[in-house]
Order: structure tokens, then sequence, then C-alpha cells
């Protein structure tokens, strides 16, 4: 009668590889889920030492914090402007996502692969051009850019993903709609979780 | 009926939460009751980036999003592990399908839910109660075991006082 099933809770099973013609409200869903996924991580980090966090395989690699700075640096310029945008429109919401050639592409390339595919930096979103001691702050800062990333997507279910846009870091001549900035931006963030728990098992395997 | 006889008695699965994991984020829906084998949880809403704590679950509890769980719509509330957890996760299938096998079991779960209500009447006096020596005199009659399992920062965020309030009533 009783069945036990062990469930992992951080498993990535949504994805959201396809995303063409989904139900709004499951795509939102999913994308919270991934966040509470990503603050669970980022809880587990906190409880760690600067040493751990600090520790880089070579000087030419990031270290955890680093990582963290670097999406915190995204976090600073597209948070404001998701907020600013969706202020800013009256667009009624649509049942369905329907994501831009663009946008899909940009947000599907940045999901990690089985084997590690190096992507360039900007040099502006570079933590180690900053020359800064990192601190645990960064750590806080992080988590405080997850919970402001629930609210807006819980606002955003009353906007229009697919007609806002919003001006990419990049340029703002490029502009994505703003399902596919969420979702661009979320992925970001799973990518360099990944190369999060690379780091961790890159310790373990020293001691 | 004991809770945990009836909870041990369904199918589930169990999954552990460390210390300040997330159950639960505001939006999502989550229609499935958990079962607190060890640990602690607290229910939180976010009040303008202020955390207000709504509830608190300890071993030998359930924990629902009470509102996910009715009317399977998504919920406002956050569900967090103040210590690390063990739960037994009962899905709201299995558990309707528990409850239509018997008649007994249907009035069990309105007693329950009749508990319920009267603990959240009691939690809205509290709320109501000006003075803070009041309220805290009134949750510390009615759930001791509170003080023992929570820490005070907690404590002091639910009963609407600062930390340090908190602490002076608990010397006088």
């Amino acid at each position: 009668m009783i069945s036990i099933k062990v469930f992992k809770i951080n498993k990535p099973e949504f994805c959201l590889v396809k995303t063409n013609g989904m139900l709004t409200e499951q795509f939102i869903q999913g994308l919270i889920e991934e966040t509470r996924k990503v603050l669970n991580q980022s809880e587990k980090l906190n409880a760690k030492d600067l040493n751990y966090l600090t520790w880089k395989s070579d000087t030419g690699s990031w270290s955890i914090l680093e990582c963290l700075e670097h999406l915190n640096l995204y976090g600073d310029y597209y948070l404001p402007e998701i907020r600013k945008a969706m202020q800013q429109s009256t667009a009624a919401p649509e049942k369905n996502v329907k994501p831009g050639w663009l946008g899909n592409y940009f947000a599907k390339s940045m999901l990690p692969k089985k084997k590690l595919n190096k992507m360039k930096t900007f040099k502006d979103k570079d933590p180690m051009n900053l020359h800064a001691s990192l601190d645990k702050e960064v750590i806080t800062i992080f988590i405080r850019q997850q919970y402001e990333l629930i609210e807006l997507l819980n606002e955003a279910k009353g906007t229009n993903l697919n007609r806002i846009r919003i001006k990419t870091s990049i340029s703002p001549l490029l502009r994505l709609k703003l399902g596919d900035t969420f979702h661009f931006v979320i992925n970001h963030i799973i990518r360099h979780m990944a190369q999060i728990s690379r780091i961790e098992g890159e310790i373990k395997g020293m001691y | 009926m004991e809770l945990s006889s009836v909870i041990s008695g369904l199918p589930h699965s169990i999954i552990t939460l460390e210390r300040n994991e997330y159950l639960k984020v505001k939006g999502s829906t989550d229609t499935n009751i958990y079962f607190i084998e060890n640990g602690s949880l607290r229910v939180f809403v976010l009040d303008d980036c202020e955390e207000q704590i709504i509830r608190f679950g300890y071993a030998g509890n359930i924990i629902v999003s009470l509102d996910s769980f009715l009317t399977e719509r998504p919920s406002d509330f956050y569900i967090q592990a103040i210590k690390k957890c063990e739960l037994k996760v009962i899905t709201k299938r299995d558990f309707k399908l528990f409850l239509d096998t018997d008649k007994s079991h249907q009035s069990w779960w309105i007693s329950v839910l009749e508990e319920l209500v009267l603990q959240q009447m009691e939690r809205e006096v509290d709320i109501l109660t000006t003075s803070p020596k009041e309220r805290y005199n009134r949750v510390l009659k009615r759930s001791p075991r509170l003080f023992q399992e929570i820490p005070n920062r907690y404590i002091a965020n639910y009963l609407r006082m600062s930390p340090e309030t908190l602490s002076r009533l608990k010397k006088s």
C-alpha cells in the first residue's frame, strides 16, 4: 500500500525548450518553479564559507561568487527594465506565448549543454574586470534579485508577454519580447547555476 | 483517528529540504499535502519586500498551501524550511481517493478543517489585538511549543513586533 518514491527537488525537468503556443499561465509557472530551484541552490551556497565561494580552478576561470556577481550585473540591468516596461504598457494579456525567433534563439542558446560550451562574456558583465574583492553580500543581493524576479513574473500574468518589448543590454535597438526576455534571463541564470555545480564538483574532487 | 497514522497509510513520497530551502514560492500552484516528519517550516507573504509570517509548521503537523489545495490555482504564499526537514508528500488525488473510500474518513477530515477554522479565528483576534503584551500572552498560552521550536526573530515577526520587544516581554 505504501509506495515510497524519492523525488529530487532540484531535477531540471522544466527546461522550457518548446514554448511556442504554450499557455501563458503555464509558461510563467514554469519559470517561477525554475526560480524556486535557483533560490534553493543559492540558499545552500549561502551556508558555505568565503574560501569555498572564492575558490577557482585556475586564474582564468570564475569562482562561485564571480558567477553570481556576473548574474547580478545582468539583474541590475534587466529587472528595472522589465519593471519599467510593464508599468508603461496597457496591453491586455494574451492566452498563449508567441516567442520571437531571435528571443527564442537567445533563450535556447543559454541552456547548458551536456558538454561545456564556452561563451564569450561582454566586458562590462565580466566580474573579473571589477577588480574588487567579492564577499557574501553578492549572495544576499542575488537572493534579493530572485525575489524581485518572482514578483515580476507574478505581475507579468496581467501584462502582454508578446507585445511588451525590452531593450537588450547589448543595444537599445535590439529589443526582445517580454516573454522571451524572462525566458532568456532565467535560462542564463540556469546556465551559470550549472557552472556553479561544476565548480562545486571540482572542489569536492580536490579533497 | 491520529493524523500521523492516517498519513502513513496513504501512498506518499518523501522529500527533504535543507535549512532555508523553499518548498513553494509566490505564484506557484501546489495542491499537495505535506506531513512534517521532522524539522520546521514557516509560511509567509512578501508585502512590499517585507516578510510577514502567517503560520509555522513543526514535526507531527501537516503543512498545505490550502488556497491552492482547494482552488487548484496559484497561491501567494512562500513556504520555507527553518530547519532541515523531512516531509511526506501526499497528492490531492490520493488524498481525495482516501476520503471517498469511507464516510468516517470524511468526518475525520471535517474535524481537521473545523480545528483549523478555530485556529484561524484565534489568529484573527491575535492580529487585531493592539497590545504587544496581550498578543504575546495569547500565543504563549495557546502554543507554548512554538517558543521551544522556532527562533525568536521569526516569532517576533509572527507577533508583529520587534525582536527587542519580544525579548523584553519574555523576561517580564
